[in-house]
């Protein structure tokens, strides 16, 4: 833990997911709970089921059994809008950006949601909706700063280099102001600087506004720098979930690392 | 020796003749091709948006203009006429949306391609039911009288429809460059999870999309029932927004006006010079037959991306 740093009661808790794809079982029965203001690092060998777990918490996939808890209302699956709408954003491991669209737009488009009308609403009165537009367009300048990102506001996000678009993905979630964030490896490909510059903010989203984070992480170094608790995933199973020093002399864990049967 | 006089030599000395003849061919055939846009523009509106290559657009063109139509002849005064079709395809849009698309979302494409092959045969039943299988003239009081312009001969009406054309091309792009709502648009054609992850509702920007196809072709339906007549043939002629989408790509809006210009003034250029050497009748297949060449050599069309296979 990289501050004194108190953390809060569950803010989410997913309770036996058991997941699979045909007979690919990518989830057996994993408990996972997600706490107020943590930096939670889920960490695992490849195929190990860490993205399927994030799809699962943000109701990209149905799991066919378990339960998850957000915020106090316990559902059997979660939807994508629905998690939306109550303050879980996300990014994806392959970058998932609205290609054509320039850094602006894909930043402003986190901020649909906090859109006092709806869209059909917005499609009828131009003028009010663009004096709302207006204010959320401030609201986006602020991120776009605190990333440092303003030379890019302009350019269409498919030209950017990879690092600089995982930044723009990250500005994208940020813009929904989540209670939770979900990040799936959000350093991968990124040279030595461009993960500094990400750990920082990160980092610092998660001082300065209180951000609950789970991220997916393979570099071990960072996820031991960053993080105030790991889950450990191996073949659909969680076997470890403690402290980062804990962990990481966790015997079982050494194993799955080091690939060692299962029994 | 005579086949090369009919391909080459005579439509070449027929073009050479008089030049203005040609220019006039073009133009004509130019808007006509406005129409074939139209058509596949609300085809690639649905696709873009959805995935879903929607077989029933041609269908809507005649089931806006039959509506369209039908209450005018009951004695509706113009205006009502129209903005209760508008309302009406934007009810269909809602009815699609929930009666087709929701119970069938994440199925495979194939399967709601079918899905609109079965609105095809819904709307071209209810269309019959409601307004009658007669060929109705639609006239609306658009001018229609032949007009000089420096030389060349126009038809008037042909000039209002592409000009009307342009307009409702005009506000759909600032429709989807200037607003939220278009950007979700945008956001949803280009990445449908991760426009999920951000919360942008499906369900709403469906509505949205099958509502503007819907009126892009009531305008298409007008234009062309003005000149047809409103019959179900109208269904058939929007087929001609196939080649028009493979030759534009079929997720690329400009590509859909410039393909359908493509065709439309290709196929009359070919009809006029090199009908005779064919026996006539060109028109029907041209467009076909420049959309192979096309998939021969450009498969993902004039604007779409290239396709690189992942091995
Ligand atoms: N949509 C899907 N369809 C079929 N199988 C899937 C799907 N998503 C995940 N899987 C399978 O589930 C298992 C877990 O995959 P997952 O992507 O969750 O792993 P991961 O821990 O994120 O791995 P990586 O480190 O490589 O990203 C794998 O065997 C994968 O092939
Ligand atoms: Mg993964």
């Amino acid at each position: 833990m990289q501050n004194g740093k108190t953390l809060g009661e569950p803010l989410l808790e997913a309770r036996e997911i058991s997941l699979s794809f045909g007979g690919v079982k990518a989830l057996r029965g994993v408990s996972l709970a997600i706490r107020r203001h943590e930096i939670l690092a889920i960490i695992g060998p490849n195929g190990a089921g860490k993205t399927s777990m994030l799809n699962v918490v943000n109701g990209f996939y149905h799991p066919q059994q378990g339960t998850i808890t957000f915020k106090g209302e316990t559902r059997r699956a979660m939807r994508p809008h629905q998690a939306a709408a109550q303050g879980i954003a996300r990014t994806f491991q392959n970058v998932a950006l609205f290609k054509g669209m320039t850094t602006l737009d894909n930043i402003m488009t986190g901020r649909l949601l906090r859109m006092k009308r709806g869209l059909l609403w917005q499609a009828l009165y131009w003028g009010p909706a663009e004096r709302e537009e207006l204010a959320h367009r401030e609201a986006v300048e602020k991120i776009i700063d605190f990333l440092e990102i303003q030379a890019i506001r302009k350019i269409p996000v498919g030209r950017l280099p990879y690092g600089l678009q995982k930044r723009v993905e990250l500005g994208r979630a940020l813009a929904m102001e989540p209670e939770l964030l979900l990040l799936d490896e959000p350093m991968a490909g990124m040279n030595v600087e461009e993960k500094e510059d990400m750990c920082r903010f990160i980092l610092d989203v998660n001082d300065e506004f209180g951000t609950t984070i789970a991220l997916i992480e393979h570099d071990m170094g960072v996820v031991m720098d960053i993080s105030d608790r790991v889950a450990v995933l191996d073949y659909g199973r969680k076997i470890a979930d403690g402290p980062p020093d804990a962990v990481r002399a966790d015997q079982a864990v050494i194993d799955a690392y080091l690939g060692v049967s299962h029994g | 020796m005579e086949l090369l006089h009919a391909l080459v030599i005579d439509p070449i000395g027929a073009i050479a003749d008089n030049p203005e003849f040609l220019l006039e061919v073009v133009i004509g055939g130019l808007l006509t091709g406005v129409m074939y846009s139209l058509v596949a523009l609300g085809f690639v509106l649905i696709y873009k948006a959805s995935g879903i290559f929607n077989f029933a657009q041609g269908v809507m063109v005649l089931f806006a203009a039959l509506c369209f139509v039908g209450q005018l002849q009951l004695g509706m005064p113009l205006v009502m006429a129209l903005l209760s079709t508008v309302a009406i395809m934007i009810a269909l849009a809602f009815v699609i949306e929930r009666v087709v698309l929701r119970p069938l979302v994440n199925q495979e494409p194939i399967i709601l391609f079918m899905a609109t092959i079965g609105i095809t045969f819904f709307l071209t039943g209810l269309g019959q039911l409601v307004w009658g299988g007669d060929v109705k003239t639609l006239d609306i009081g658009l001018p229609k009288d032949p007009l000089i312009i420096g030389g060349v001969l126009v038809n008037e009406f042909d000039l209002t429809a592409a000009a009307v054309a342009g307009l409702l091309v005009a506000g759909l792009a600032l429709f989807f460059q200037k607003t939220s709502i278009g950007r979700a648009l945008r956001a949803v054609a280009d990445d449908h999870q991760a426009a999920l992850s951000v919360g942008i509702p499906l369900k709403t920007i469906w509505v949205i999309v099958w509502s503007v196809a819907g009126i892009v072709g009531l305008v298409a339906g007008i234009m062309w029932g003005t000149n047809l007549g409103v019959q179900f043939s109208l269904a058939l002629v929007a087929l001609k927004a196939l080649p028009v989408l493979i030759l534009g790509g079929f997720t690329s809006i400009p590509g859909a006006i410039v393909g359908g210009l493509i065709v439309g003034a290709g196929e009359k250029v070919a009809e006029v010079f090199w009908g005779p050497a064919f026996g006539g009748a060109i028109e029907d297949w041209f467009a076909y037959v420049l959309a192979l060449v096309f998939l021969l050599f450009r498969p993902q069309g004039l604007f779409g991306e290239r396709i690189i296979e992942r091995v």
